[in-house]
């Protein structure tokens, strides 16, 4: 049973700290909105476990110029993976 | 000394912008942007300062089209346009991002936090958003 975590604030929220503090191994990241400057930083991902893919929403990179900073963990994604996610997964949590 | 008053112009007072928010996740950054111009048409002294997430809005390269928005980063450049001249960023704020100078929009003056406390100090008015 994977889960889908939706992380959707900068990383001055501390978002990421509250959901990795109850993920599972196999369950997915995806950052969204504001969510996707964490993918600028290498440093911001400390902590996520191997076996967690991590995602990025690549409309919401486009419009905070943060795509090109974005670091190699992190697989973009457009909007019709975003629903396929949804759909792969059995359960989507929201972190906002 | 009643038709001096009347006539007389509004007294100019030094007001101090902290933008604090990033761009398009909300419209804090818009709201900010929007009372700097408003006080800058009244002729009022402003400084505007980038702080915390408030200076991701000063990335390079900005595209609200790709999320159906406008793009902050152009509003921005209205700052020069409406007169105002005191456009600071954060130093701190933008080496935890890991945003260096190259990544920055144009005519940015980089202040520490010591500079921007002594801005405060010597406003009239403070708006932190």
């Amino acid at each position: 049973m994977s889960c889908l975590h939706t992380i959707n604030r900068s990383p001055g929220s501390n978002l990421l700290k509250s959901c990795l503090s109850v993920i599972n191994a196999g369950d997915a990241i995806l950052f969204i909105e504001d969510g996707v400057y964490y993918c600028s930083q290498e440093l911001n991902l400390k902590g996520i476990i191997e076996t967690v893919k991590i995602y990025g929403l690549r409309e919401d990179m486009l419009a905070r110029a943060s795509l090109s900073k974005s670091t190699e963990r992190v697989e973009t994604i457009d909007m019709t993976r975003f629903v396929e996610l949804c759909c792969e997964h059995d359960k989507i949590v929201s972190w906002f | 000394m009643t038709d001096n008053a009347n006539t007389a112009r509004p007294a100019k007072s030094i007001i101090t912008f902290i933008s604090r928010g990033a761009p398009y996740g909300n419209n804090r950054a818009n709201l900010c942007l929007d009372m700097a111009l408003a006080s800058a048409v009244f002729e009022q002294e402003v400084n505007y300062v980038f702080l915390d997430d408030g200076v991701y809005q000063l990335l390079k390269g900005q595209d609200g089209a790709a999320i159906g928005g406008k793009t902050l980063g152009s509003a921005l450049e209205t700052l020069a346009l409406y007169g105002i001249d005191s456009v600071f960023a954060d130093q701190q704020s933008l080496q935890e991002r890991g945003i260096d100078g190259t990544d920055l929009l144009p005519s940015m003056q980089l202040i520490d936090s010591d500079a921007v406390a002594k801005l405060i100090e010597k406003s009239d008015t403070v708006f932190n958003l």
